[in-house]
C-alpha cells in the first residue's frame, strides 16, 4: 500500500499540471460547447448540441473539413518525402555534406512568423519576388495567394519548407545512428545506390519516418499562423482550415462565440485522435525497431 | 472589485438604459475625487511611429497631471485583438480605465454596460464639445450624447501616383470623380509591356470592407436599418442593396479587364503595391499619407491626393470618418480612476495635444483648432497633400449615412462584405448574388448578438 502512495505521490508533479492546462480546460470546452454565448464570450444559456448541429447541417463546415484535409495531405507528404529525399542524397558521400546539411536544416530556426511574413513578400502579385522571377522568363503573374485554386498550394508549400529542416535533422540523426556493419555488410553483397536505399536504409528509418507521420499531421491539424498571416483563411476561404475557423469563431473581426467555437475545438480533438489512432493501427506494423 | 462590480451594477439598475438603449455604469465623478496620486492603465493598439505618438502625449500629460495621475499605456495588438483582449478582461472584473476602441466597436461598448459615458463627463465639468469636429462628434454619438471621446480619425482618399497620370497624358489634378471615371482611367492608365505581362495597374486596393461602407455612404446609404443603427438595435446590413452590388461589379470589371490587380484583403499588401509604384491609382485611409510620400520619395514618384470617389454622377453623401476613440470603463474602477481617465481623455483633445498628434501620426485632428497651431502649419506646407483630407472632412454634408452605421457585430459584417467583394471580384458569384449571400450570412450573428443584450 505504501508503495502505491509513493507511486501517486511521485505522480501528482505531472497530474497537477496535466489537470490545470488539459483537463480542466478540456472540460470548461466541453461546457461552453453546450452553451450559446454572450456578447463577452461568457456561456450564455444550455443549448444541448445545438452548436454541434449548427455545425454539421451547415455546408461551410464540412468545406472547412476538406481544406483542413487537403492542407494535412500537401503539407505532411511533401516535407516527409522531400526530407528524405535530401537526406539520401547526402549519403552519397558528396563533398560538403555537412554544409548542405545544416543549410537544409536552416529552416528549422525561422519562427512560423518570420518565414511567413518572409513568404508573404515572395507571393505578392504585383511585387513579390516569385513573379518577379517568372516574368524574367516571360511568364505572366501568377496570384499565388489572391487565386483561389492556387492559394492552399502556396500555404502549404510555406508550410512544406518550414517543415522540411526538421524532418531533415530527424532524419539525418536516424541515418547517423544505422550501423555501419550493416551497411557495410550491404555493399559487399555488392547493393549500392536506390537498391541500398530502398532495402536497407528506409526501413531502417522507418521508426523516425513514423514518428514524423505522426508529429506532422498533428501539427499540420493544428496550423494556424503562416495561415494568418498569408491569407487570413481566404481568398473566399480556400484556406480556411479547422483550426482558422475556431479562431475566427472565438476571436476574429469582434466575434466572441465560443459556444460554436468550442464545438469545432472538440471535433478537432476528435479528429486529432482518430488520425493518430488510424496511424498508429495500420502504419506502426510496417515499422522496423531494432 | 467583486463588490464594487456589484454596486456599479446596483448603480446600473437605478440609472439604467438611455434611450438608445445598452447602458452605462454609474455617474461620472467631479474634479474634487483626485486627491492622492492614481495609477490607471490605458490599453491601446497603436504601434510604431504612432505608438511614439503615445508616448509623447503620456509625457506631455504626466508633466503637467503627474503628481495626481500617472497613466500606463499599454500596447494590446491590433484594433479586433485588442477588443478580444478586452472581452475577456471583462469576465475577469480586470478591465483598464481607460481604453482606445475602433469606431466599429461603438455599439458593443455601449451594450457592454461597463463604461461612463463622455457626455456625463462634459455635465459635471461644463466641458464644451463645440471645439470637437461635428463630423467626428456623430460618429461616437447617440441620440446627440457622445459616449466616448475621437482620438484617431481619419478619412478615405483617392491616392494618385502623378508621373503614371502624365506619361499616359492625362492630368493629375483631374482625378475622376465616380467609379466609373476609374475604370476609364484605370483602362488608359494600365501599362502592358511587349509580351503583355502587365506592367502597370490603373488601380489597385486591398479587398478592405472599410472601402465600401465608405462608398456607400457617398451615396447617401445606410448601411444598417433603423437608421444605421441609431434608432434602436439595427436587425440587418443593407450593403445588398444595388449599390452594394454596383461595387462588387465594378471591382470584378477591373480585375477581370486586367485593369487592376486583385491583392486580396491585407491592407499592408495593398499599401505595398501604391508604395512600390506599381498602381496608378489607389484608395486608402488619410493615416497611410505619410508613409506613402516617403516610399514615392524613394521610388521616384509624386503622391497626389484626391477626394474619396462618389458611387455614381448622382451620389450625393460623403465618407464616414473612420478610427477609433477612447472609452472609460466605470465597472470595477474607483471614483479616482475614473476621474483619472476623463483628465486624460479632455487632456488629447486639447488643441495643443492634437496638433501634435495630427504631425506624429498622420490622423486628422478632433479639434480644428490643431490646425493653427504652429506644428501644425509647419507640417501642412510640408505635405500639401493632407489638405484635401481636411477639406473633405469639413465639407461633408452632415447625414445619418455618413455618422456610419453602430451595429454589434459590425466588425463581423465588414469581414461578411470582404467575402462579397473577393466572390464577386474573383468570379465566382456575379456581385448582387456575392453581395447577398453575405449579408445573409450574418443573420444567425446579429441575432444571436441581439438576443444578448436585449
Amino acid at each position: 500500500m505504501a508503495g502505491y502512495g509513493l507511486s501517486w505521490a511521485y505522480l501528482l508533479p505531472s497530474l497537477a499540471v496535466f489537470a490545470l492546462f488539459v483537463f480542466w480546460p478540456l472540460g470548461r470546452s466541453i461546457y461552453l460547447s453546450l452553451h450559446g454565448s454572450d456578447i463577452f464570450g461568457g456561456a450564455g444559456r444550455f443549448v444541448g448540441l445545438d452548436n454541434y448541429a449548427e455545425l454539421f447541417t451547415e455546408p461551410r463546415f464540412l468545406k472547412v473539413l476538406g481544406t483542413t484535409a487537403l492542407f494535412t495531405l500537401f503539407s505532411v507528404v511533401p516535407a516527409i518525402l522531400g526530407a528524405l529525399a535530401l537526406v539520401l542524397l547526402l549519403e552519397a558521400q558528396i563533398r560538403g555534406a555537412k554544409v548542405f546539411r545544416t543549410i537544409f536544416a536552416m529552416p528549422f530556426a525561422f519562427s512560423v512568423a518570420t518565414a511567413s511574413v518572409v513568404f508573404s513578400i515572395i507571393y505578392n502579385p504585383a511585387i513579390g519576388i516569385a513573379n518577379g522571377l517568372l516574368g524574367q522568363l516571360g511568364v505572366d503573374r501568377v496570384h499565388w495567394l489572391t487565386s483561389p485554386d492556387l492559394a492552399l498550394l502556396s500555404v502549404s508549400a510555406t508550410t512544406v519548407w518550414m517543415n522540411l529542416g526538421y524532418n531533415v535533422l530527424v532524419l539525418s540523426a536516424g541515418v547517423g545512428a544505422i550501423p555501419q556493419e550493416v551497411t557495410e555488410a550491404a555493399r559487399l553483397d555488392g547493393a549500392s545506390g536506390l537498391r541500398l536505399a530502398g532495402r536497407i536504409t528506409v526501413p531502417l528509418l522507418s521508426p523516425q519516418l513514423f514518428f514524423l507521420v505522426v508529429v506532422s499531421t498533428i501539427h499540420a491539424l493544428q496550423s494556424f499562423g503562416q495561415i494568418h498571416i498569408l491569407t487570413k483563411g481566404g481568398p473566399d476561404e480556400a484556406t480556411t482550415t479547422l483550426v482558422y475557423s475556431i479562431y475566427e469563431n472565438a476571436f476574429a473581426y469582434g466575434s466572441a462565440d465560443f459556444g460554436l467555437a468550442s464545438a469545432q475545438a472538440i471535433v478537432l480533438m476528435v479528429v486529432v485522435l482518430a488520425m493518430t489512432a488510424i496511424q498508429f493501427g495500420v502504419l506502426e506494423r510496417k515499422v522496423h525497431y531494432r | 472589485m467583486r463588490r464594487l462590480a456589484l454596486l456599479a451594477g446596483a448603480a446600473l439598475l437605478i440609472t439604467s438604459c438611455g434611450s438608445g438603449g445598452g447602458g452605462d455604469a454609474g455617474g461620472a465623478p467631479a474634479a474634487g475625487v483626485l486627491k492622492d496620486k492614481v495609477t490607471i492603465e490605458f490599453w491601446h493598439s497603436m504601434k510604431g511611429a504612432n505608438a511614439e505618438a503615445i508616448n509623447q502625449l503620456v509625457a506631455d500629460f504626466h508633466a503637467k497631471f503627474g503628481s495626481k495621475v500617472q497613466i500606463k499605456p499599454v500596447f494590446q495588438g491590433n484594433y479586433d485583438e485588442t477588443v478580444a483582449k478586452y472581452k475577456a478582461a471583462v469576465q475577469q472584473e480586470n478591465t483598464p480605465a481607460l481604453i482606445q476602441i475602433y469606431d466599429i466597436g461603438t455599439r458593443f461598448m455601449i451594450d457592454s454596460k461597463q463604461v461612463v459615458p463622455m457626455y456625463k463627463f462634459f455635465d459635471v465639468d461644463k466641458y464644451s464639445t463645440a471645439d470637437i469636429e461635428p463630423n467626428i462628434a456623430s460618429y461616437y454619438s447617440v441620440d446627440g450624447k457622445m459616449w466616448s471621446m475621437p482620438f484617431n480619425s481619419s478619412t478615405p482618399l483617392l491616392y494618385i501616383n502623378k508621373e503614371a497620370f502624365e506619361k499616359a497624358g492625362m492630368d493629375p489634378n483631374k482625378p475622376p470623380k465616380t467609379l466609373d471615371e476609374i475604370t476609364k482611367y484605370a483602362e488608359k492608365l494600365t501599362v502592358k509591356d511587349a509580351s503583355g505581362t502587365v506592367k502597370q495597374y490603373g488601380f489597385g486596393s486591398a479587398t478592405y470592407g472599410w472601402l465600401l461602407e465608405q462608398l456607400l455612404a457617398t451615396d447617401g446609404q445606410e448601411y444598417c436599418d433603423k437608421g444605421n443603427g441609431r434608432q434602436g438595435l439595427a436587425t440587418k446590413v443593407q450593403f445588398d442593396s444595388a449599390s452594394g452590388a454596383k461595387v462588387a461589379d465594378w471591382w470584378h470589371n477591373l480585375v477581370s479587364k486586367g485593369w487592376a490587380v486583385n491583392v486580396g484583403r491585407k491592407t499592408d499588401d495593398g499599401q505595398a503595391i501604391f508604395k512600390s509604384g506599381t498602381v496608378a491609382m489607389h484608395l486608402e485611409s488619410t493615416s497611410a499619407l505619410r508613409g506613402y510620400v516617403d516610399a514615392a520619395k524613394q521610388n521616384g514618384f509624386t503622391v497626389v491626393t484626391a477626394p474619396y470617389p462618389k458611387l455614381s454622377d448622382g451620389s450625393k453623401g460623403g465618407p464616414i470618418i473612420g478610427g477609433a476613440s477612447l472609452w472609460i470603463n466605470g465597472v470595477g474602477h474607483s471614483d479616482e480612476e475614473k476621474r483619472a481617465a476623463w483628465e486624460f481623455a479632455k487632456f488629447s483633445a486639447t488643441p495643443e495635444e492634437q496638433a501634435k498628434w495630427h504631425v506624429g501620426t498622420g490622423y486628422v485632428a478632433v479639434n480644428p483648432k490643431a490646425y493653427d497651431q504652429e506644428v501644425a502649419r509647419t507640417w501642412a506646407a510640408q505635405f500639401p497633400q493632407f489638405a484635401t483630407a481636411v477639406d473633405q472632412l469639413h465639407s461633408l454634408p452632415p447625414s445619418t449615412a455618413s455618422a456610419g452605421c453602430i451595429l454589434g457585430v459590425m466588425p463581423q459584417a465588414r469581414q461578411a462584405s470582404e467575402e462579397g467583394l473577393e466572390q464577386s471580384i474573383l468570379g465566382s458569384k456575379p456581385g448582387a448574388q456575392a453581395m447577398k449571400d453575405a449579408a445573409a450570412s450574418l443573420s444567425r450573428a446579429i441575432e444571436q448578438y441581439n438576443q444578448s443584450v436585449k
